[in-house]
């Protein structure tokens, strides 16, 4: 394979700082753009959250119509899921997947250049909406026929569609750069079962990406047509089926939920074993235990279809329950990684211990929404409210925030501020579980999600008022993080090459790397080349002296490299 | 009788788990309402199962968690290794065991159930059609009569208890769902146009009684108000009620009673049209509230920030006569609560 090295042109001619992060195409700057561009998004649907949840606070409605409610849970919804969690662990990969290969840089870096800038551009044309008569309001879900031009005629549901459409084709070229990456760009040695769990999640997430969004993107299509052009795919009066878009976007749904997760399980994965100064316990059991999860994430999208009547509940049930096993196993080897460590407490470990007992609870109610009598009460309560949150947020915002603070110092070559970062994690942690937990019993109340109001009588004033004080703690717990990224840019301590003695290649470059990443890489031999550099495989310390030269015929070998 | 052996199942199911629930399940008790109908029994004990073994699962790997916190925290100035251990076949073996046997067991329990849920009688005590649209419920009985919201009120779903009740659901525009969280499910109402077959729900409630219900499946703006009631009561009542529903007369009033009383407000403009008024002590009395504009108003009364009595709210052009309880003599406060501070006035109760 002619790979292409990417010589850095320093000193032939200047160009402006701003025009040089616009061209960029490399995976480091890209990276950190997705990061960047994430969190900005991540803020605004932040806003609409704690929007949501004002007007919820107390019964009767207060600042808001309904119309506009309903606008802003959609978009609160769409923007969190799409433009932020999935591009921000995106963004990580683009960072850390070719440094933790050995590769200097990803496979295709122009067509990562064009799946980055893809997504602002999406991103804007959904929120665009609220510029044109009110941005879509039919939640992120989309259910048609509430999406058909009859009953949304606004415009605003075309610029959802189209917006989301080009944000799912950022996501497939992401992917396809991913695989191609991983499979044709590792360093000599670093067979399929030496690469950091990270890259293995990575990996099976861009698998997923490429089957699961072309049938979203289809979807979005079919239904622009519909609203458009007299297309008839989901208006049944001229024989379209509104349940059929429901199998579409859960067919790309559910797989989307593991898109998401995923990355952030693999991120734990770094940071529990680095912490606990142990390897990950059963890291082949870990990388099956991935693929399982991915394979059963197609068979498994009608349990959110449960009450439609339309669906095989025992058999949409009985997958939905098998999906526990794999995630036992994940679970069950993450604690093994704990146990008889010597755990060091920072800032990315307790949130990756967060991410633990976070997600366990949303996967616990994940459980008890498989079984079918169960769902019949708790669909489309605030329980379902609770339990994707503790998936999305207690899980892979967790696992954001956890690779936030892991990776940061080999990003900018600074540490964030240990304390300033407990402090963080301390009030985002009481927020998040006062903002969520009495929603699960909210919903087995009764108490429907997206309704812009509610009766005083139901009983249901309390847990509301108690949830919309752990969303605004939430959002308290965002200022320390600010204050510490801009005081870590302007004194922060430098990090060195190492901070954390890590494991894995990322940390065998300097801080921030180079534009080609390594000047050298040392030999590989297993998951963990840098722990067997610094501790050698009798923990003798090993010399330096070991390291060898990333020379050009390294670059050869590595295209064809198994 | 089938109704107590369940009743004693769940107390000895619930006293087993108890330590459990009380131990792992911070933040209340995590169960869904006291049920009313027979199906929702079994829900109801599938759910207290389906907890107790969430609580065992929560409490041993949180457990496990922080004890690994405490016990295996690093000592300052511990620079050795600990011991590296990979992994060991023999656990990793069982470990994937208790998932496994802890999934099968929840699926055969919920099958069991489910087969309850599903179950239809072959002649049903009373089936009605209801037709949901943006935003209300209409309630088709299968001799008649037609039930639909009125003057701002939700509709009433009348039914006879102790008897099977079949719905056929069948929406006129989006996907609803119907949903009465004492009954413990839910089914959706979607179009499936001509050859599509109409979802169906059926329950036998076991308990006389007024159960508030509601749509559950987002439905565009208003879905918030698309509420109902449904009034369970003797066969004997219910079968006055429904021949007087047939004979067009006014059907019995539903709670409140007769108004002795009543007192008229109009909404305009965000005011009320009175500031004050007057009504007799230890009374029941009415409210006719008019609201003239399309905008949310309701009428609430207020002893200090306790609120006495909330009216629905009117969130468009339309009226509403409100029942309100007696009150003991006092001066009380009236307002609208969506505008407080632009809708206010004093009410004052005398002997």
């Amino acid at each position: 394979m002619a790979t292409t090295t990417l010589e850095p042109r320093a000193g032939t001619y200047r160009r402006s700082w701003v025009l040089d992060w616009l061209t960029t195409v490399d995976h480091k700057k890209i990276g950190i753009l997705y990061i960047a561009n994430s969190f900005l998004f991540f803020f605004a649907a932040g806003i609409l959250a704690l929007v949501i949840r004002t007007e919820l606070a107390v019964p009767g409605m207060q600042f808001l119509d309904q119309a506009t409610y309903n606008q802003a849970f959609t978009m609160h919804g769409t923007i969190m899921l799409f433009l932020f969690i999935i591009p921000a662990l995106s963004g990580f990969g683009n960072y850390i997947v070719p440094l933790q290969l050995g590769a200097p840089d990803m496979a295709f870096p122009r067509i990562n250049a064009l799946s980055f800038w893809l997504l602002p551009l999406g991103g804007i044309l959904i929120f665009s909406g609220y510029l044109f008569g009110g941005a879509a309001a039919e939640g992120w879900t989309g259910y048609s026929p509430l999406t058909s031009d009859q009953y949304s005629p606004g415009v605003g549901t075309d610029l959802w569609i189209i917006g989301l459409t080009l944000v799912g084709m950022a996501s497939i070229l992401g992917a396809v750069n991913f695989i191609a990456t991983i499979f044709k760009m590792r360093a000599p040695g670093m067979t399929l079962f030496r690469m950091p769990i990270f890259v293995w999640t990575v990996l099976v997430t861009a698998v997923l990406i490429l089957l699961a969004t072309p049938v979203l993107a289809a979807g979005l299509i079919a239904l622009f047509i519909d609203r458009n052009y007299g297309g008839s795919f989901f208006d049944p009066s001229v024989g379209g089926n509104p349940v059929l878009w429901q199998h579409i976007f859960w067919f790309f749904g559910h797989p989307e939920v593991y898109i998401v997760i995923l990355p952030a399980m693999g991120v734990v994965s770094e940071i529990l074993p680095v912490f606990s100064r142990k390897p990950l316990f059963g890291y082949r059991a870990f990388v099956f235990a991935t693929i399982a999860i991915g394979l059963l994430s197609f068979s498994v999208w009608a349990h959110h279809m449960f009450t439609t009547g339309s669906v095989f509940l025992p058999f949409f049930s009985f997958m939905t329950a098998l999906i526990a096993i794999p995630t036992g196993i994940k679970m069950f080897n993450w604690l093994a990684t704990l146990w008889r460590g010597k755990l060091m407490l920072t800032t990315p470990m307790l949130f990756a211990l967060g991410f633990l007992s976070m997600f366990l609870i949303g996967g616990i109610s994940g459980v008890m929404l498989a079984s079918p009598p169960v769902d019949f009460h708790v669909q489309d309560t605030y329980f379902v409210v609770a339990h994707l949150h503790y998936v999305f947020f207690g899980g892979s915002v967790f696992g954001v925030f956890a690779a936030t603070y892991y990776w940061f110092p080999k990003m900018f070559g600074r540490k964030l501020n240990e304390p300033l970062g407990k402090i963080h994690f301390w009030i985002h942690f009481i927020g998040f579980n006062l903002a969520f937990f009495p929603m699960h019993q909210l919903g087995l109340d009764g108490m429907p999600r997206r309704i812009s109001d509610y009766s005083p009588d139901a009983g249901w004033n309390l847990l509301n008022l108690v949830s919309t004080v752990g969303a605004f703690m939430i959002a308290v717990s965002i200022v320390p993080l600010l204050i510490n990224v801009i005081a870590t840019f302007i004194n922060g301590e430098p990090a060195g090459d190492d901070p954390w003695e890590g494991n894995t290649l990322e940390w065998a470059t300097t801080s921030p790397p180079p534009p080609h990443n390594f000047d050298r890489l040392p030999p590989i031999h297993s998951e963990r080349p840098l722990f067997f550099l610094t501790h050698g495989h009798g923990h003798a310390a090993a010399r330096p002296a070991d390291l060898e030269e990333n020379d050009e015929d390294d670059v050869e070998r590595r295209g064809g490299a198994v | 009788m089938q109704r107590t052996v369940a009743r004693s199942r769940r107390r000895s199911v619930l006293r087993a788990g108890a330590p459990l629930l009380l131990i792992g399940l911070l933040g209340g008790c995590l169960l869904p309402p006291e049920p009313v109908t027979e199906v929702g029994e079994d829900v109801f004990n599938l759910y207290v199962i389906v907890l107790i073994l969430a609580g065992i699962v929560f409490v041993g790997v949180e457990g496990f968690i922080l004890y690994a916190i405490v016990r295996y925290r690093r000592k300052p100035g511990d620079e050795t290794l600990p011991e590296q251990i990979h992994g060991n076949t023999a656990v990793e073996v069982i470990w994937t065991l208790i998932p496994t046997v802890i999934v099968l067991i929840l699926f055969g329990f919920s099958m069991a159930t489910l087969g309850d849920v599903e179950a239809r009688s072959e002649n049903p005590g009373v089936t009605v059609q209801v037709d949901g649209f943006q935003w209300n419920w209409t309630f088709r009985y299968e001799d008649g009569p037609v039930v639909q919201a009125q003057g701002g009120e939700p509709p009433v779903l009348t039914v006879p208890v102790g008897e099977p009740v079949r719905l056929v659901l069948n929406s006129l525009d989006v996907n609803h769902s119907f949903y009465v969280p004492q009954f413990l499910i839910k089914r959706d109402l979607i179009d499936l146009g001509e050859n599509g077959r109409d979802n169906e729900l059926e329950f036998t409630i076991t308990e006389a009684g007024t159960y508030a219900g509601q749509c559950a499946e987002f439905c565009g703006e208003r879905h918030a108000d698309m509420v109902f009631v449904v009034e369970a009561m003797d066969r004997a009542a219910y079968d006055e009620y429904i021949a007087a529903l047939a004979s067009g007369e006014t059907p019995p009033a539903t709670g409140g009673g007769d108004c002795a009383t009543t007192i008229e407000i109009k909404a305009n403009n965000t005011q009320f049209d009175i500031d004050s008024f007057d009504v007799p002590a230890d009374t029941d009395f009415c409210i006719t509230f008019e609201n003239q504009e399309n905008m949310p108003h309701n009428v609430a009364i207020y002893e200090g920030d306790e609120a006495i009595f909330t009216g629905e709210f009117l969130n468009e052009a339309g009226e509403i006569t409100y029942n309100v309880p007696a009150l003991p003599a006092g001066e009380y406060r009236f307002n609208c609560d969506a505008h407080s501070q632009a809708m206010v006035g004093d009410v004052t109760v005398t002997q």
